[in-house]
């Protein structure tokens, strides 16, 4: 049986439009992986597929050799797949221990060993001092700990992070940057970071993957993704000062 | 004054406990269950049919009665329409509304059927000059009583956290792995026992069942928790109370003028919602709501 989570031959279509043409990616158990892309590039769509939020017109989904293809959102997230969300998305009406809780007992965990987690994940990312508060009551940059929180108290298998920085200013981003990493430290999950940041995404990751216009451009290391003429083709016009000014 | 105060809070418990009895089942599907009506009317027709029996005998029979139907509901009609749009879910809920006042005339026929229930119920007690009804007492108690225990089953249990949740926003619990068909037919076993309590408590108050019997309460229930907030069970039951406290004060203020309740009652709810108009307890717009 292969270990890892893997994506084969992925394509989607809305009408026309091809977001997503034949990409295949396969995160291995403890490996951190960021992906690029230009807006437009698919990544959301692929997100979404990877999540059972959406289903490929082609390609199958497979985690440690199981297909997930016919597999439903929460059936994913059963065994072994946690995500977190581009908007946060916490549950206003909870606690914060409460929205962390949720992403064991969603998927079956006891209240008791919830709660002892919960404790546990808290601490780690330093933000015991929020348990008690509403989760409407905490800043952008918590909210998004939080949502980091709540996808892995469950210890899944593999994460998929959706923007984790959007909307968060550039004083949170070092705090987030170091919450991924404890989190990719002490769980030893196998993490995909989808962000526009590209020096987070640089920082964070092991290997880079870059989307363009649905097509997989760039499989490698972090240090030669920049100079790579594809991803440089890919950015020209819409973000290559912004990766002109970041360092590696 | 004691008395008005009782009874205030006995029929504005009743209301929040129909009202959460509605609202577990809007926050997990969006669906205004109009058929909530029967589960209440079933609940008291089972009441009578047992009134020969031990009060508790008659009762415990009532609540598994109602939850089963409850259950079957979701089971053989909404489970069946999952997915389609709200609309058709709505009038999905009227039909068997109706289908099923039709199957209670047929089996019970459309007069009234009564039975003396709980007879010590309708007494007094008297405290220094004060008379009380035991009705109004132990409805009062009873509804307190179970609204803490709902209290703690949604904020101290799984399975409560889960269902706020879901209330909240139903598609990124489903993504966080909550079990929808689970959640789903356990809001409506739950919507079904709060349903039987509620049918029990209005039965003993008037012992005459006919077929439409829990029409009147759900109507009053679904403005409750359009006031209390749509998408929040607390608000729910908050809204359900305030509609009970609200109209059992105007019956007794209002002395012969008590025709004009309702009247008064919708006046209050619409300057409750033109200055909240998602609710007291609501955070947000409601577009997707039916």
């Amino acid at each position: 049986m292969s270990l890892g989570f893997a994506a084969e031959g992925l394509s989607k279509s809305f009408g026309a439009l091809v977001v997503l043409n034949n990409v295949s990616l396969t995160i291995k158990p403890g490996e951190t992986i960021g992906l690029l892309g230009p807006n437009g590039a698919g990544k959301t769509t692929l997100v979404n597929i990877l999540t059972g939020y959406e289903q490929a017109d082609l390609g199958s989904v497979t985690l440690d050799g199981q297909s997930f293809n016919t597999l439903p959102a929460h059936a994913r997230a059963h065994n072994g797949l946690a995500r977190t969300f581009q908007s946060g998305r916490l549950f206003s009406e909870l606690t914060v221990a409460e929205n962390i809780a949720l992403g064991a007992l969603s998927v079956g965990i006891s209240s008791k060993v919830a709660e002892k987690r919960t404790a546990e994940i808290l601490e780690i990312l330093e933000i015991s001092n929020l348990a008690e508060n509403r989760a409407n009551s905490i800043s952008h940059g918590n909210a998004r700990l939080v949502g980091l929180a709540r996808a892995v108290v469950a210890e899944p298998k593999y994460l998929i992070m959706d923007e984790p920085a959007a909307g968060i200013n550039e004083h949170e981003t070092p705090t987030l940057l170091a919450a991924l990493k404890t989190v990719s430290k002490t769980l030893g999950c196998g993490m995909l970071l989808v962000e526009h940041n590209v020096q987070l995404v640089l920082d964070f990751s092991s290997r880079i993957i870059v989307l363009a216009t649905g097509n997989l451009i760039y499989d490698g290391k972090p240090e030669h993704a920049l100079s790579d003429p594809a991803v440089k083709s890919a950015y020209l016009g819409e973000m290559s000062l912004n990766i002109s000014n970041v360092s590696h | 004054m004691i008395q008005t105060i009782l009874n205030a809070l006995s029929l504005g418990g009743t209301y929040a406990l129909a009202s959460l009895g509605l609202g577990l089942v809007f926050g997990v599907m969006r669906l205004v269950n109009f058929a909530y009506s029967e589960l209440i009317t079933i609940a008291a027709y089972t009441l009578v049919m047992t009134s020969q029996m031990p009060i508790i005998v008659g009762f415990l029979l009532s609540v598994v009665v109602t939850s089963i139907a409850a259950v079957l509901m979701e089971l053989l009609v909404y489970r069946r329409l999952r997915g389609v749009a709200p609309a058709i879910m709505l009038v999905a809920s009227f039909g068997l509304s109706k289908l099923l006042q039709q199957v209670y005339e047929l089996c019970f026929g459309a007069l009234p059927r009564s039975a003396s229930i709980a007879p010590w119920m309708s007494g007094e007690l008297k405290f220094s000059g004060v008379s009380i009804t035991n009705t109004s007492l132990i409805t009062a108690l009873l509804t307190i009583v179970l609204l803490l225990v709902m209290r703690f089953l949604l904020n101290k249990t799984s399975f409560g956290i889960q269902l706020k949740a879901a209330s909240a926003d139903f598609r990124t619990a489903r993504l966080l792995g909550v079990r929808a068909n689970h959640l789903i037919t356990l809001s409506f076993a739950m919507s079904g026992v709060l349903a039987a309590f509620v049918g029990a408590i209005l039965v003993v108050g008037n012992p005459q069942v006919e077929p439409m019997f829990g029409m009147n309460m759900t109507i009053l229930a679904l403005v409750g928790i359009v006031i209390g907030g749509i998408s929040s069970l607390p608000g729910s039951a908050l809204g359900g109370f305030i509609v009970g406290v609200i109209l059992s004060l105007l019956n007794t203020w209002l002395g012969n003028g008590r025709v004009y309740s309702y009247s008064w009652l919708f006046a209050v709810v619409f300057i409750i919602l033109l200055v909240r108009p998602g609710g007291l307890l609501s955070k947000g717009q409601e577009m997707e709501r039916v």
